[in-house]
């Protein structure tokens, strides 16, 4: 594995990247990009434009038919499938969908996650607790998702996604299911994780979103990236 | 895997186990009618066994010897011609006319059984303990006739012989035909059609037994993998929230296999309390007609019977889970939502 003490190392590199799916559809065409660590980096573009399926890449759901990806000092292309597992525990996942499991209630549904990595019941209760305090749902611990507004379960599968400490955080459309003001609390709590040294990597098609949040974005569309207002250094192209 | 996910896994697989109640119930009443008919199939068999045992008396082979007795009143050929008085009748036998004259005769050729295969035991029957065994038998109280054939040395008719036991009832016909090459045995008395009936009986059974098992078995394994399929596609969303958060596939396979192990498990203990109740009802409605003895006491294989059906157990829920696992552990989290 590579080095990922280096800040100048992208933490995520694209490098002539495309997708073509069995079907013979174009997914992504040729795709250069690299995203530092600490960067805050909109995707956007419009539905089938190929935002899904650079996320898939990334979580390593997909392989790229031609071209070269590096992640957190992971290369994508050569990752054995039994290392596969340990990759994701670097990543923090937020679907549109929240993916809560039902019969859990929120304490157990972001315990879920330590679970898979065999840590101990004390550290569990420990970073768990500390996960709801950020996103400010301690008081709803002990409630089932039904129990809970669409935001707040969003916000737990954001604690889902941190209690692990990941290098990054993936979010397909976290905002997709709830009210705008919430969507904006959302982004703005993602943004604070951001503050604290996280990359976040944010999938939507809300444009109003995007302009309140001066961050760097990457426009998709038809497979290809259309405009980036970054270049991974820090510099906007 | 840590022991800290071991314990919290099998608690999941047994918390899935009761989410899912219905499946599980379901599963384990298929299960205990495979096991029972299973069971069945064994207590028909070992009592059929047992009753076999009784006719296996036949597994016994008399022997004559060739002494002067088989000669004058047996069909053994005189080995010289025995002179005629003057008066045409049959005169006295020549010693060298038979080959056994003395115990000590006869016990070499005992010594030459023994050293046969497939013996279990021979017993040398002198002519006095045969006369002994008939007298008794169909001669109590004519003591006229009794004192007849004890008159003296030559008046015992019959000859001295061997008693003997065979180890396997498969090779009773070899063995009555190998004891006839021996020099000094006359005639053989065997009953080796109702030996090759009785081994014929035997194998047919434990063919039977075995096909009954291995069909049974092959259910079992079908039922079990039907039940974590359903368990899987209920639970698919929390095995796409598992790939997604790093779980590899021992983690996320385990609550399953526990549950197909429990459910065996489970449908074994069932099955033996069934199949105890239901000897303790044959034993008190048989037991009306029949000699108590005549059935197998359930405890003489109750242990190998309980081995059997957690084996069932066991097997099918590993195996069952483990195929079905195999099948969606392959698939992605965006597979996982559109199955």
């Amino acid at each position: 594995m590579e080095s990922l003490q280096n800040p100048a190392t992208p933490l995520i590199e694209f490098d002539g990247v495309s997708k073509t799916y069995k079907g013979g559809t174009h997914a992504l065409q040729d795709v250069n990009i690299k995203i530092n660590k600490g960067e805050f980096v909109f995707i956007v573009g419009s539905s089938g434009a190929g935002k899904s399926t650079f996320m898939k890449l990334i979580m390593r759901e997909e392989k790229p038919t031609t071209g070269q990806i590096r992640v957190n000092g992971y290369h994508l292309n050569k990752l054995r499938s039994k290392d596969v597992a340990l990759y994701r525990r670097t990543l923090g996942i937020v679907f549109q969908d929240f993916r809560l499991i039902p019969t859990m209630n929120a304490f157990e549904n972001v315990a879920f996650a330590m679970h898979v990595t065999g840590a101990s019941s004390r550290e569990i209760r420990k970073s768990v607790a500390g996960a709801l305090s950020v996103v400010g749902l301690s008081h709803k611990a002990r409630c089932l998702p039904a129990e809970m507004s669409g935001g707040e379960q969003q916000r737990v599968a954001l604690a889902r996604a941190l209690v692990n400490r990941p290098e990054m955080i993936i979010a397909d459309e976290p905002t997709g299911n709830v009210d705008p003001n919430m969507s904006y609390e959302i982004v703005e709590l993602l943004n604070e994780i951001n503050r604290r040294g996280t990359t976040v990597l944010m999938v939507t098609h809300e444009h109003q979103l995007v302009s309140d949040f001066d961050k760097r974005v990457i426009m998709i569309d038809k497979g290809k990236i259309v405009a980036d207002n970054g270049d991974g250094n820090g510099g906007v192209v | 895997m840590k022991l800290s996910s071991v314990k919290y896994l099998t608690g999941t697989g047994i918390k899935n186990m009761w989410v899912n109640k219905l499946m599980t119930i379901a599963s384990v009443g298929t299960l205990v009618a495979c096991m029972l008919i299973i069971g069945v199939a064994v207590m028909i068999a070992q009592n059929v066994t047992f009753a076999l045992k009784g006719i296996e008396q036949q597994n016994i082979i008399m022997v004559y010897f060739n002494d002067r007795n088989s000669v004058v009143y047996g069909d053994a050929t005189p080995l010289v011609e025995i002179p005629k008085n003057e008066d045409g009748t049959r005169g006295e036998i020549p010693e060298n006319a038979y080959l056994v004259h003395n115990e000590q005769e006869a016990l070499a050729i005992v010594a030459e059984i023994e050293k046969l295969d497939n013996i279990e035991s021979v017993e040398y029957v002198s002519k006095e303990t045969s006369l002994e065994a008939v007298m008794d038998k169909y001669l109590q109280g004519q003591t006229e006739v009794q004192g007849v054939l004890t008159e003296d040395e030559n008046s015992n008719p019959l000859s001295d012989g061997a008693k003997i036991t065979v180890d396997s009832m498969e090779l009773y016909s070899q063995t009555a035909e190998q004891l006839k090459t021996i020099s000094g045995i006359t005639t053989v008395t065997a009953q080796g059609d109702i030996a090759d009936k009785l081994v014929a009986i035997t194998d047919a059974l434990r063919t039977a037994g075995f096909w009954i098992i291995a069909i049974l078995l092959l259910i079992s394994l079908v039922i079990v993998s039907n039940t974590i399929r359903v368990t899987m596609y209920n639970r698919k969303l929390e095995i796409s929230i598992m790939k997604a958060v790093g779980a590899t596939n021992a983690f996320i396979r385990l609550p399953f296999v526990i549950e197909g192990v429990f459910i065996g498990l489970i449908s074994s203990g069932v099955a033996f309390g069934f199949m105890y109740l239901m000897h303790s009802a044959i034993v008190t409605e048989l037991g009306r007609v029949l000699s108590l003895s005549s059935i197998v006491p359930f405890r003489t294989y109750a242990l190998n019977l309980f081995a059997l059906f957690a084996a069932i157990g066991l097997i099918s829920g590993v195996v069952g889970s483990v195929i079905m696992m195999g099948r969606y552990l392959r698939k992605e989290g965006s597979e996982f939502r559109a199955l």
